[in-house]
């Protein structure tokens, strides 16, 4: 079974599944969105099955590769694989986006292109991290952009098209930026090439690695968001419908952060050197200054918009680290945000359902009705703001160590970062507990308790939530659970930048490979 | 078996926590049918069990030395970040007194609680409370200590906000984990420091690393101060201490568990980190002046309170700030007795008065009286938890006073005026509110005021048992931690009358106490100057009024700020753009018009540019200018 071509199932299951279904007999559109879970299930379990086969995580390089020629002419090729930055985004994708078909179990307006669109994405994100071809990458990046698109200008709230068409404005211009630092990567020097790794092993003149950079910075600052190319981020997130933004802000967002590592960081490491101050500054601004805005905000999803926004702050911090702690954490923080940045989104989702505002001062008090809901709201503020136990504590705490032990930065730079970062720490919980203060707490809103049917959570919310938080709270008690799938990976990548600083001494950042011995009772006597 | 029980101590705090998952049915409402006590028994019988199995252990492990568990909990690269628990007669002694008050407290909520709705819940945050608290005694690395320390602040966040539907809940809960919360981080900074010097962050292993540490004066004193704003938060003192107050808006055996144990463990923490602040001068000088501070203005602020839970939660204040002063003086000893001795006469004396406001259903001290012949059991609590408090009778107080001026410390004269001062007000304080609660004649919301029930009893006579029992603990489990060896001579002279003087100031408060005229109508003075400080005693010092003006003014007004930014300047650019090209293209489509002479015109301007272009020479300007382009990209390339 080592030769089966497990990426490319995955990759390929949903999308041929997402052709099937407007023959699929269906009036109500209840068939098709038990088919789409279906579906979705199957291809998340052959993803784990992938993973724990064929994936070995004491192996940096790339797995589970195929590779077919697919127009020679071109010297387009279908080659994918994975490596530590690549498999535990690919799992969290299979997850969130089955958990998010689940979400979209009340839609009514035209459910079977809406399943096909989510299918179509599963496929197509999955694809994103998986391609080991930069021309690939560029197709596959743009295509998954179509049915983000459609689902937000089709099912989005009022200013649906302005959003819609803000996003695709923004991102489409950034992939521009791809598309050319793609090229001159492929035709620099002597060989033609495609390969991200051999892209990735060309030795670029630094003037041209700059200006990639710089590029590619653009472009992926967009996705992540980097200020001050946030803003289209509050619009579609303002008006998205609640599983179109579990995949906005659980995985789309990864993939510039992805990108960044795979790229910037991996392909043009000299560059890297010279921005990572920038990339640094850039984080520690998108941390306060977005947890500053989310504190004003009024409309509740564009208050948790602009707290995503704070959070990948801490994924720059660790990108520019030139530690291994910072890079693990930077990725962790990906992860970690995506299962805590979805399970909020989805939470937004389902007070909306119920209040039909998402005004906070059209809310209030309905913590009395909505006990469930009120809970579940209280777990996932709570492992936003970094609460010990959870995963976004132990990421912004590997980032925040991370950078504290960098030997790259002078030691006033770093005090300056951490300790803004820091307020941006303390910000978190002020406009989260606020929020909850404002919906649930105190007295009830008259107005909204006599108009709307404020329903307590319903078993299918309450499993959503819950699968969301196993992880959080599995990984934020023994964050090895998840750090140990990219380990190899960012060891390699932190020795390889590293030997790109001169003032560092190449020093060999292995990891002593120990083993991890259990509680064991003490022994008290002889 | 006791050995098998010394062995897996490290348990014991998980009992609670077991015991806060038993309670999930009932509080998520799969069980309805037994009604959500059962949930409640789960946890008594937990916190019995942990006590238990805490009493063996402890009894077991006296005399015999320190023995430390380690998990690796995560290791990248160099830094391998352990999760340490010491089993030590210490630390199993401290566990004990959090399992004994714990256990009560789940007793007595039993009877307070009776009629709450969600009782399942309540004791789902107790286990959960007692957990976090248990783990803080025994464990051994900051790390895990930080984490806790947080769960606390959860902890009481949620139990604060228990009646959240009641208005001035909203605003304490989340006070609350704010103000703890900024001391947290700050100490999670320090923490990240200390990790910065490649050290374990073990507490054992900080006083070795103390010793040798290569470590600038400026930097020891940054360190120092974040790891005491942790602490400050924790412990309610001077400029973090007004959640504390507020949070007396939760019920009232979560109170008894806050201003007993809870504020003991950041102090506890506090002693741990002890040296780290031998490194910077500034930092136990640091410590000395919060506790100072605190001391001198809570006592004050109790005073003048007719809250019966604030007055004595402002006293907590007082308190650990004694225990702030100790441990800047380095004298961890003191502060641990201090801390034993004023947890359990502090949680005597909240479960007395909770018995009051459950009766009377009222906190207000100017409208309560003559309770002392109805509620016997409930007075009696009241005044041994107080005599406990105070330095006059021989209880736990006035013996750790005693130990602590003795001569085998180093006493600066002015610590002594603090202590008679504390000690004096203190006095006053508890004999005030003893005159207007028990005394006198009764008030219509005390004339129908029976005996608390049988489970706020039970809990009571056995503390007030304790209580008295108290001072025999240090002299039957008597331990040395300080790195100084004890003082074998008193250097300073007046220091024989050290004890005579504090028997005297505390006697002293309770005369002026009785004595004191206390108008029940008229509690806010009529005279100018009198309410002036009375009201500047009662609101705090206004120091919530001045936080309002300035922190929260500012942030409120930068996040506005940079939410109009974000809106007009960064978005209005993008919008600016987009205008642009709508603009431009709508302004561009007029010159289509369909008339062949215009198009005519345009290619005839067309060309005429060209050839005055070509011929003018101007044309081998632009070509140069984009040749030199193109080569410096290439040799960029």
């Amino acid at each position: 079974m080592t030769n089966f071509p497990w990426l490319t199932t995955i990759i390929l299951l949903p999308i041929v599944a997402s052709l099937l279904i407007p023959i699929i007999p269906d009036k109500d559109g209840k068939t098709v969105r038990w088919y789409a879970l279906i579906v979705g299930l199957i291809d998340f379990v052959l993803i784990v099955y992938a993973f724990y086969s064929g994936y070995d995580l004491g192996n940096p390089e790339l797995q589970l590769v195929e590779s077919y020629a697919w127009i020679p002419d071109l010297d387009l090729k279908w080659s994918v694989g994975a490596d530590g930055l690549s498999m535990p985004l690919i799992i969290l994708t299979g997850f969130i986006t089955t958990l998010a078909i689940m979400a979209a179990w009340p839609v009514t307006l035209k459910p079977k292109l809406f399943y096909f669109l989510m299918l179509a994405m599963y496929g197509g994100q999955i694809a994103v991290f998986a391609v080991q071809d930069m021309l690939l990458f560029f197709l596959v990046w743009e295509l998954e952009l179509v049915p983000v698109y459609l689902i937000l200008s089709i099912w989005g709230g009022k200013k649906r098209l302005y959003a819609a068409t803000k996003f695709i404005l923004y991102t489409a211009g950034g992939s521009l930026f791809i598309l050319v630092a793609a090229l001159t990567m492929a035709f620099y020097g002597d060989t033609v090439t495609f390969d991200m790794s051999a892209i990735a092993a060309k030795d670029y003149a630094f003037n041209l690695q700059l200006l990639l950079y710089a590029g590619l910075l653009i472009a992926y600052g967009v996705k992540l968001p980097i200020f001050p190319l946030h803003t289209w981020l509050p619009d579609a997130h303002g008006e998205a419908t609640a599983p179109a933004h579990m995949l906005l802000a659980g995985i789309l967002l990864k993939m510039g952060g992805y990108a960044l590592i795979r790229m910037n960081l991996g392909m043009l490491p000299d560059a890297h050197v010279f921005f990572a101050p920038i990339l640094v500054i850039l984080g520690v601004v998108n941390i306060v200054y977005a947890a500053l805005t989310s504190f004003a905000q009024r409309n509740l999803k564009r208050k948790i918009a602009y707290s995503s926004i704070s959070h990948m702050g801490f994924v720059l911090i660790g990108l520019g680290s030139f530690t291994n702690l910072g890079l693990s954490g930077a990725l962790l923080q990906m992860i970690s945000h995506g299962l805590i940045g979805a399970s909020l989104f989805f939470m937004v989702g389902a007070t909306y359902d119920r209040t039909h505002t998402l005004m906070l001062d059209e809310m209030g008090g309905v913590g009395k009705q909505m006990k469930k809901i009120f809970a579940m709201w209280t777990s996932c503020s709570l492992a936003s703001l970094a609460l010990p136990g959870m995963s976004g504590f132990v990421a912004e705490l590997m980032v925040f160590v991370g950078f504290a032990t960098s030997d790259a930065f002078n030691p006033i730079f770093k005090v300056v970062v951490v300790l803004l970062a820091a307020v941006g720490v303390i910000l978190t919980p002020i406009y989260l507990l606020s929020m909850l203060r404002e919906i649930f707490y105190g007295q009830e809103n008259k107005e909204l308790v006599e108009h709307e049917v404020l329903v307590d959570a319903e078993p299918r919310e309450v499993f959503i939530i819950a699968s969301l938080l196993v992880p959080i709270i599995g990984i934020g008690l023994y964050p090895k659970v998840a750090t140990q799938i990219y380990d190899a990976t960012v060891t390699q990548l932190t020795s390889m930048i590293r030997s790109h600083v001169p003032a560092l001494t190449a020093t060999s950042q292995a990891p002593e490979v120990e083993n991890v011995a259990f509680l064991k009772a003490p022994d008290l006597y002889e | 078996m006791t050995n098998f029980l010394v062995e897996t101590s490290w348990f014991i705090p998980i009992y609670g926590l077991i015991g806060a998952v038993l309670t999930l049915p009932w509080s998520m409402g799969i069980v309805r049918r037994t009604g959500p006590r059962p949930a409640a028994y789960f946890n008594l019988l937990m916190s019995l069990a942990a006590f238990l199995h805490g009493s063996i252990a402890f009894q077991s492990i006296w005399g015999k030395p320190a023995q430390q568990l380690t998990l690796n909990w995560l290791q990248v690269a160099d830094l391998k970040l352990t999760l340490a628990v010491e089993i030590s007669p210490v630390s199993l002694g401290a566990l004990e007194v959090v399992t004994v008050i714990s256990l009560l407290t789940q007793i007595y909520a039993l009877g307070y609680m009776e009629k709450d709705w969600s009782l399942a819940r309540f004791y789902g945050l107790m286990g959960f409370f007692e957990a976090a608290l248990g783990g803080i005694t025994i464990s051994d690395s900051l790390l895990l200590s930080y984490g806790l320390l947080e769960g606390l602040t959860l902890s009481t966040y949620l139990l604060v906000g228990f009646w959240y539907a009641q208005p001035l809940v909203v605003t304490a809960a989340r006070d609350a984990f704010l103000t703890k919360r900024v001391g947290d981080i700050m100490l999670l900074m320090g923490v990240v420091a200390l990790s910065s010097y490649g050290e374990g962050l073990d507490f054992s292993d900080l006083e070795s690393w103390a010793e040798t540490a290569p470590v600038a004066p400026l930097t020891a004193t940054l360190l120092g101060l974040a790891l005491i704003a942790g602490p400050t938060g924790k412990c309610a003192q001077f400029p973090l201490n007004l959640w504390l107050d507020e949070a007396m808006e939760g019920p009232n055996p979560a109170g008894i568990m806050r201003n007993s144990i809870v504020v003991s463990a950041g102090a506890y923490v506090l002693v741990k980190l002890q040296p780290v602040f031998t490194l910077s001068p500034i930092a136990s000088d640091a410590l000395i002046v919060i506790g100072t501070v605190t001391a001198i203005g809570a006592s004050w602020m109790a005073i003048a309170q007719i809250d019966i839970k604030r007055t004595l939660s402002h006293s907590t204040s007082v308190y650990l700030g004694l225990v702030f002063i100790a441990v800047g003086l380095g004298q961890v000893d003191i502060a641990f007795i201090l801390l034993c001795t004023h947890a359990i006469a502090k949680a005597l004396l909240f479960m007395s008065i909770g018995s009051i406001i459950l009766n009377t259903s009222n906190q207000n001290i100017t409208e309560m009286g003559g309770l002392w012949a109805k509620m016997p059991a409930t007075t009696s609590a009241f005044v041994v938890g107080s005599a406990g408090l105070i330095g006059l009778l021989p209880l736990g107080m006035f013996w750790t006073l005693q130990r602590w001026l003795n001569g085998s410390w180093h006493i600066p004269w002015w610590l002594m005026l603090i202590l008679l001062f504390v000690n004096l007000l203190s006095a006053i304080n508890l004999t005030r509110v003893f005159r207007l609660v028990f005394l006198g004649s009764t008030q219509p919301k005390t004339r129908r005021a029976p005996e608390a029930p049988w489970a706020m009893a039970f809990p009571m006579v056995t503390l007030t048992v304790l209580t008295l029992l108290a001072p025999i603990v240090p002299i039957r489990w008597p331990f040395w931690l300080s790195l100084a060896a004890p003082l074998s001579e008193p250097d300073s002279a007046w220091l024989p009358f050290a004890i005579p003087l504090m028997m005297a100031s505390g006697l002293l408060g309770c005369v002026i106490g009785f004595t004191l005229p206390l108008n029940r109508s008229w509690a806010r003075s009529s005279r100018v100057y009198i309410r002036f400080f009375q009201d500047l005693f009662a609101y705090d010092f206004y120091i919530a009024k001045i936080y309002d003006l300035t922190v929260v003014w500012a942030v409120s007004s930068l996040s506005h700020l940079t939410a109009w930014i974000d809106r007009y300047i960064v978005d209005g650019a993008v919008n600016l753009v987009g205008f642009a090209t709508f603009f431009s293209g709508n302004t561009l489509k007029y010159n289509i018009s369909g008339q062949s002479q215009f198009y005519v015109l345009t290619i005839l301007l067309g060309v005429a540019v060209l050839l005055w272009l070509t011929f003018s020479g101007q044309w081998s300007f632009i070509l140069n200018y984009w040749s030199s382009v193109l080569s410096q990209v290439s040799n960029l390339a």
